[in-house]
């Protein structure tokens, strides 16, 4: 490339293409066939790149900390998967190897396990009673209820003075004049919450701060629990035709 | 223009060779890549520039390359590899796009 003149940059867009442009004329010296060979290699390299990313493009060019992690996981969901077989096995040799009548009991057992959780079943046992009277809107019943659930409630009913309703996983909550109305039930307030369920769990869930009592109290609304070794959980939902 | 022809042939090679690209060498390519393209539109802005050397040129071609490379093999070993890859990329690509609007204000005054 021609040093003949002072360097300088070009001055007019003309300038710079007659520049861009002598700058392409083929020339020979030792430093344009570096360069051409180096533009070879470039070329070449780029492709190889290209390529080689296109070819197995994710565990090929991940790094050895990435494989590790994926490893990682795969280990841990391998032994997941495990312990899930092995308790299937355990459950299959137990149908298998059993009597008629372990089979069954065990088919009842999940059977009655499940009609708790649909509520197609009264429930009785321990848990806690919880009246709520003043203001009720449906977000913070709802926000209880989910509290509830999480504390391990194996069964919830909301009863008013007139009026059961189980809650079960497809019940909603909506608001209505002077209550709440729960799946479809208009309730009044006050209300009452039955929950069967560890007491000394669900008892805590609800008085904790920007829980129910907190959120019912500061409306004026008052919050009564109360834990009992027999709580009935009476009402269910009717089977749906199947 | 003959520089422009060995690019092409190179590209040419890569097509039909299927190169694979040996293990070791995979983290460092594309990066190396982007640093030799830096290079590249930087001697077309210092040609517009009227300061092009080609000694320098390569030069620089081959020193961004192997420090680009370099930097990488630190962040490898330092177990920041990928972070540091991406940061090489950002800047050789931060100085692409610095070199290109040079050469477009210069061909084309805007």
């Amino acid at each position: 490339m021609g040093m003949h003149s002072a360097p300088r940059p070009a001055r007019t867009a003309a300038e710079a293409r007659f520049r861009l442009l002598r700058s392409l004329k083929p020339q020979t010296s030792r430093t344009q066939i570096m360069i051409t060979v180096l533009f070879v290699l470039l070329g070449f390299a780029t492709t190889a790149a290209i390529r080689g990313n296109s070819a197995d493009s994710l565990l090929g060019n991940a790094r050895q900390s990435d494989l590790v992690s994926l490893l990682d996981d795969l280990a841990q969901r391998e032994a997941r998967l495990q312990s899930e077989i092995t308790r299937l096995e355990t459950a299959r040799e137990t149908l298998l190897g059993g009597d008629q009548y372990q089979a069954l009991n065990e088919a009842k057992r999940r059977a009655s396990a499940l009609a708790k959780l649909a509520g197609t079943e009264p429930v009785n046992g321990p848990g806690v009673t919880i009246a709520i009277s003043g203001n009720l809107t449906a977000s913070t019943l709802l926000d209880a209820i989910q509290e509830l659930r999480d504390a391990g409630a194996t069964a919830i009913q909301i009863s008013d003075k007139n009026l059961d309703v189980r809650v079960v996983a497809n019940t909603w909550f909506g608001d209505s004049d002077n209550g709440v109305t729960v799946g479809g039930t208009a309730l009044k307030v006050p209300i009452t919450i039955t929950v069967v369920g560890d007491q000394s769990v669900l008892t805590p869930a609800m008085k904790i701060p920007g829980g129910l009592e907190d959120t019912v109290g500061s409306g004026g609304g008052t919050v009564t629990i109360t834990p009992s070794d027999d709580v009935s959980v009476s009402s269910v939902v009717p089977l749906p035709n199947s | 223009m003959i520089p422009a022809i060995g690019l092409l042939a190179g590209v040419l090679f890569g097509l039909l060779f299927h190169p694979t690209v040996p293990v070791w060498l995979q983290p460092y390519l594309p990066i190396a890549v982007v640093a030799a393209l830096d290079a590249v539109f930087g001697a077309f802005r210092s040609v517009l520039d009227g300061i092009f050397n080609d000694r320098i040129f390569v030069i620089s071609f081959l020193s961004n390359v192997l420090v680009a490379a370099l930097i990488v093999f630190l962040g490898d070993q330092l177990g920041v590899g990928s972070q540091m890859s991406t940061g090489v990329v950002v800047v050789l690509t931060m100085r692409i796009f610095a070199n290109v609007a040079a050469i477009r204000r210069h061909l084309l005054k805007a």
